[in-house]
């Protein structure tokens, strides 16, 4: 290798995100620089729900994403709701988590199996993967396809699910329409702890990090909607209170929007800081198949969090079919939400991690205002860290393969940009 | 023939596939649309369907240029689909072919677009094409 210094430097193609791009500065065996930026902000649609009334948030709001359409309508639903100061049937509760375990059951193994897993086994894609392996990638199509079951069966339509709604939803199932899952879930159950397996015997690289992991906590299960926003560095707060410590901050180099804790920094959400801070709210089999795939918390190699998102999906699994047993239908499918003016914040676990909603209303119940933070968005500055230093183990590699390395760590993330398989085209730059 | 319309209805041009679908099911036909990401398109049709898929694309042709393929895998080219979430309609088709889940009978229609950004509108000249496609697969049926 010479000397001086080369650059990798990655556009997007032309594509609809538009806004996928990473440029890392090698000057001999040193990262001089690293800029990322892989997100779109949701300012559009902050602007769209103005003078909308609260009803119409859930369905503008599912728009922003086609993987996770089930946690903005969460988030959406659940702010409303404490700003008209409004309570949920607990049926109706119950319900909510099964529609977020069908959202990640779905968004979990498209990740893992499609966009991840090939990097790890040195395929350019699932499609060079699955002409070797099967019936892994069949598996996984058919566990994706029930996730899906479980949101088309309450949400009414697969991918923009309609029926969430302020107070509950617009229709309820019967106790044997959810009961008629129940085997699919069963083998959904044995195939999310082959995936555990799966996952576990990969090669991981060697990469650790000091992270500051936030997540919900909530004092008696895995979180979803509800609970308290926690970090394993003392942070404690009620969603009211999340813009008090989180800000965000436009930075000049990339036009990215960067989400820091205030007085602290980057951080990190999604499957591994919820699985750090809430491993003992494991339902045992989730818990036992992280053990026997070496996973003790704090786990703190982000490429072992495609082992984490499978974990996750034995959890998932096992709360649906947990949820099924339970559900009793509630008197009514939603309560009344009355126009009232207020203010509402709420904070969920989508599958890549917590998403923020905030709205103010007026007194004939329209949005005035909304903010909206993504999970992805949140990251964003974490994964530009993570890639500093993870690039100093790359200098030495040929310029091909260090890319495709640094696209294999931003895909632990799970942003939604990662969907696209090149999404990073390689430009050298020689000095 | 099951007429399978793609796309995003809040990014400007690429609701050109759903528009087609919806305007294929007012006209009686059996049409249905299809949302976010493409990896579930092929667990719409069965092998012995006669299937044709519709998107939008980004190509560099000039806007509403209407591009049709007949069952010629993996010579799709490059930009056929603009999904912004998830994998595009070309690496489903593939992973269909690789899974052996392609219908006997399969075509794909392209409107190359203009504008996709979030929340913006419909280009004429993609109406325009949106209308001429709608008519095509009206009049032959495939």
């Amino acid at each position: 290798m010479t000397s001086g210094s080369r650059t990798i430097r990655v556009d997007t193609l032309a594509r609809v995100e538009g806004e996928g791009s990473l440029y890392v500065k090698l000057v001999g065996e040193r990262v001089a620089d690293v800029k990322l930026k892989i997100y779109e902000p949701p300012r559009l649609f902050e602007a769209f729900l103005r003078g909308r009334h609260f009803s119409e948030a859930a369905d503008i709001t599912a728009r922003i994403c086609g993987i996770c359409p089930i946690a903005y309508q969460m988030s959406a639903v659940h702010a409303i709701e404490r700003a008209l100061g409004i309570q949920i049937d607990p049926a109706v509760r119950l319900l909510r988590r099964l529609f977020y375990c069908g959202e990640w059951i779905e968004s979990h193994t498209l990740h893992v199996y499609m966009l991840h897993a090939p990097d790890f086994l040195g395929y350019e894609d699932v499609i060079g993967m699955a002409r070797d392996h099967r019936e892994v990638v069949e598996r996984a199509l058919r566990l994706k396809k029930i996730g899906n079951r479980i949101v088309q069966l309450l949400g009414g339509r697969e991918i923009h699910p309609v029926s969430a709604a302020v107070g509950g939803f617009s229709k309820v199932p019967t106790r044997n329409q959810l009961r008629e899952l129940a085997s699919d879930l069963e083998w959904a159950l044995t195939a999310s702890l082959e995936t555990v397996q799966w996952t576990s015997n990969l090669e991981f690289p060697n990469f650790e990090q000091d992270y500051e992991f936030v997540a919900l906590r909530h004092p008696d299960e895995y979180p979803f909607n509800e609970g308290r926003l926690a970090s394993n560095r003392g942070l404690d707060i009620d969603a009211a209170e999340y813009e008090d410590h989180f800000r965000e901050m436009h930075v000049k180099h990339s036009n990215a929007l960067h989400s820091v804790l205030r007085g602290r920094g980057s951080y990190l959400v999604g499957p591994m800081a919820r699985f750090n801070l809430n491993f003992d709210k494991l339902p045992a089999a989730a818990q036992q198949a992280a053990a026997k795939a070496g996973l003790q918390p704090p786990v703190k190699n982000p490429f072992r969090s495609i082992v984490i998102r499978a974990v996750e999906l034995v959890f998932a699994c096992a709360e649906a079919l947990r949820v099924i047993q339970e559900y009793v239908p509630p008197s009514a499918a939603r309560v009344v939400a009355p126009n009232r003016a207020g203010v509402g914040q709420a904070i969920t676990e989508a599958p890549r991690g917590i998403i923020y909603h905030r709205y103010e209303l007026d007194e004939n119940g329209l949005i005035l205002t909304a903010k909206i933070v993504p999970p992805t968005s949140q990251n964003q500055k974490r994964i530009e860290d993570d890639l500093r230093e993870f690039a100093a183990q790359l200098v030495a590699w040929p310029l091909d393969e260090a890319t495709w390395k640094c696209e294999q760590a931003i895909r632990n993330y799970d942003p939604c940009i990662s969907c696209a398989t090149h999404f990073l085209k390689l430009d050298v730059e020689r000095q | 023939m099951k007429v399978i319309g793609c796309g995003n209805a809040e990014r400007g041009d690429d609701r050109a596939g759903l528009l087609v679908a919806e305007r294929l099911r007012q006209l009686g036909f059996r049409a249905e649309a299809h949302f976010g990401d493409s990896l579930s398109l092929f667990e719409k049709w069965s092998a012995a369907d006669r299937v044709v898929v519709v998107d939008a694309v980004m190509t560099g042709a000039p806007p509403g240029t209407v591009f049709a393929w007949d069952r010629e895998l993996p010579h799709v080219p490059d930009g056929l689909s603009v999904s912004s979430h998830g994998f595009d309609i070309a690496k489903a088709l593939e992973l269909a072919q690789a899974l052996e889940k392609l219908p006997a009978h399969l075509r794909i229609y392209g409107i190359e677009g203009r504008q996709f950004e979030l929340g913006s509108n419909l280009s004429p000249e993609v109406e325009r094409a949106v209308e001429a496609v709608v008519q095509r697969i009206a009049a032959q049926p495939f």
